[in-house]
């Protein structure tokens, strides 16, 4: 081997077996610079699922417990994201969560370096993916939160976000104690659209519990920022809104506000909205979603006299959306059960 | 540094004078020390003093006694004075031995043989060239001077002499090997391995993506599912409500409708009963005495008891009267 090493900011690997032990042995043994290309070379490695394996199964994760109270934040920075890596793999993440690593790595959510924070957010986001570690990460949900009231960063606010949807797909009591459905609608006008799509689908998962559904109608901004959403260029964010009236509309008072909204003819003309390629599968696909929120929207505004009697006057053009469904079953199904319900007489 | 090399040479004959080596005895004081007589019997001094004492004064420096330099490879005179009888009995037998292996080689070494009768033996120059064999030891001084050191230069290219045939060859261009087939299983190995990883790579981002793909159309289906099983819920609850309100106005109604019954009855019952109550309370009025005639009442109330008093208080005055008579006509 020269002497020289070929990339500076990396440690040099060892063969085989005994590449994923020596680096480790060199994370206990050696000074910071050292460490840092020790950890870049890891990094490095764990992309290969067998090294992954080695690391997870070795029990080296203890050893990431230490190196997260260093002073070097690019140490910090470097170690999260050797756990991201980790956690892009079942095994990783299960390893992750039984170790213990979280509390350490929750104080880091607080560190001054926000490459750090940044990559700690991605940890968690992707811990989030779990069921089991949506449910480790439900008493983080309010300190969440509050988080996102304090970052500026889109990216951060994003991982933020689908975190906490994960989480309150799991448990929305936690995120609505902690004031969220407030926080989130002001998320809702934010100027990216991918935000707008994470926070929309975040006020779904939230307004599943019937309490959810009490505070969106209970806010006063929430509701027509929503509906002017259901306007909104991006399909997905379209379809998260229309999911989010589909929640509140099942209460009462959600039916009422929606109707005071005047959201019905909205809704309908997302119904019948066509593309100029709507033979295309990824659009069909995206849209589909949209369309059985819809429809789940009408189908519970159908419940109530006012919507009731102007549904009555559009239910040819329901018929016509079922037959036109085809092969979809979920479609058909759903726009049934809404002419149905129209239909239903005492 | 600067020495003096002087070569002496000394030719010993075959006759050893043998010097009785005794041990030091100082007997005169003060003296300078008598140098010994060298072996032609010349003191080395030449020129003698007419009315000196013929004493033979030596340099010091050339006097064997005196031990000058490095004396690990001198004799060692011993410190005594008197010799170690064993010493004596040791060097006199020492010196009797080799008087004895002297006499010894003398006898077997071979002479010449004495001459015949009639002849003799003569001294013949049989050398082609004269030596003059003399006494006098010639002697040249040499001296020698060292310059101050230079430095030392450069050893010189050791070029060997060149030895052998010179023979030459020349490797055109496609003779040794082609390039362009060498280097082809190098290069398949390389492009393979690294369009097999990113084939790898992009094998697993589409299975990513395609998981994900399969977990977004789940958690859609299972966001409506779950929209319709609250909404069913949502309507449920709200038929119950329905019902049970219904159910509570029903009740309301049917004990509205009671309590509207009771109160007709109550009321015609009412009805007939004070129907006949007024005369009826007359009539009882009237019976109790309550309408009365205020003159007869007065009449009655305050002046019949008083008369009947008076007439009472009377009656008793005159039955009190008889009595008395009674009782006095007895």
């Amino acid at each position: 081997m020269a002497g020289a090493l070929t990339d500076p900011t990396r440690a040099p690997v060892a063969f085989g077996r005994r590449a994923v032990p020596q680096l480790f042995g060199e994370l206990l043994r050696a000074g910071a610079a050292a460490r840092l290309r020790a950890l870049t070379s890891l990094c490095d490695l764990v992309h290969e699922p067998d090294r992954l394996h080695q690391a997870v199964t070795g029990g080296y994760l203890k050893q990431l417990k230490v190196l997260f109270r260093d002073e070097d934040p690019s140490v910090k920075a470097k170690t999260c994201e050797l756990l991201h890596l980790l956690t892009s793999h079942s095994i990783g993440r299960q390893a992750v969560l039984a170790s213990s690593l979280l509390p350490p790595l929750c104080q880091l959510l607080d560190d001054s370096s926000f490459s750090c924070r940044r990559n700690v957010h991605r940890v968690l986001s992707r811990l989030a993916l779990l069921p089991a570690g949506a449910e480790a990460l439900l008493s983080l949900v309010s300190k969440l939160m509050l988080k996102l009231t304090k970052e500026e960063d889109e990216e951060v606010q994003l991982l933020l976000l689908s975190t906490l949807t994960h989480c309150s797909r799991l448990d929305a009591l936690p995120g609505l104690a902690s004031d969220g459905v407030s926080l989130l609608g002001r998320k809702l006008s934010h100027r990216s659209s991918i935000i707008r799509r994470e926070a929309a689908a975040a006020m779904m998962a939230l307004s599943v519990p019937m309490d959810g559904k009490r505070q969106v109608c209970e806010d006063a901004e929430v509701l027509p920022v929503l509906v002017g959403l259901l306007r909104d260029k991006d399909v997905e964010v379209q379809a998260n809104a229309a999911g989010v009236i589909m929640n509140t509309v099942i209460i009462t008072t959600g039916k009422q506000r929606c109707l005071d909204l005047d959201v019905l003819p909205v809704l309908l003309g997302l119904l019948s909205e066509k593309h100029g390629d709507d033979d295309e599968e990824e659009m069909k696909k995206r849209r589909k979603a949209l369309i059985m929120y819809v429809l789940r929207a009408l189908t519970s505004l159908a419940e109530a006299p006012n919507g009731l009697r102007l549904l009555l006057e559009q239910l040819p053009l329901l018929e016509k959306k079922a037959e036109a469904a085809g092969p979809d079953q979920d479609i058909r199904r759903a726009t049934q059960t809404a002419i149905q319900v129209i239909t239903w007489t005492p | 540094m600067i020495g003096a090399i002087s070569i002496q040479l000394q030719i010993s004959g075959s006759s050893v004078q043998t010097t009785v080596r005794m041990c030091y005895h100082f007997s005169r004081p003060k003296r300078l020390p008598q140098m010994r007589r060298n072996w032609l019997g010349c003191s080395p001094t030449r020129f003698k003093p007419k009315n000196a004492v013929p004493r033979h004064y030596g340099n010091i420096m050339y006097d064997r006694r005196v031990v000058r330099g490095n004396t690990y490879a001198k004799h060692i005179l011993p410190t005594t004075a008197q010799p170690d009888p064993a010493e004596i009995r040791r060097q006199q037998a020492n010196r009797r031995r080799a008087i004895a292996r002297k006499q010894a080689r003398e006898q077997f070494r071979p002479n010449t043989p004495e001459a015949l009768e009639g002849r003799k033996h003569t001294d013949v120059q049989t050398e082609l060239y004269l030596e003059e064999l003399s006494n006098i030891i010639a002697t040249m001084d040499i001296e020698c001077q060292t310059d101050p050191f230079l430095d030392r230069p450069a050893t010189p290219l050791f070029i060997p002499a060149k030895s052998g045939k010179d023979v030459e060859t020349q490797i055109e261009e496609g003779e040794l090997f082609d390039f362009d087939i060498e280097v082809q299983p190098v290069l398949e190995v390389l492009v393979g391995k690294t369009i097999e990883q990113s084939l790898l790579e992009v094998m697993e981002e589409e299975e990513l993506a395609c998981l994900k793909a399969q977990q977004r159309a789940f958690e859609e289906l299972r966001n409506n599912e779950l929209a319709e099983v609250q909404r069913l819920q949502e309507m449920e609850r709200r038929h119950n409500e329905e019902k049970e309100r219904r159910i509570a106005q029903q009740r309301e109604v049917l004990r509205k409708e009671k309590e509207i019954a009771e109160k007709i009855a109550a009321r015609a019952y009412t009805q007939q009963y004070l129907a006949g109550l007024l005369p009826a309370v007359f009539t009882s009025l009237r019976r109790h005495g309550y309408f009365y005639n205020p003159v007869e009442k007065d009449i009655e109330t305050n002046f019949f008891p008083w008369l009947m008093d008076e007439v009472n208080n009377r009656v008793e005055r005159r039955y009190t009267a008889r009595e008395i008579l009674d009782s006095k006509r007895h």
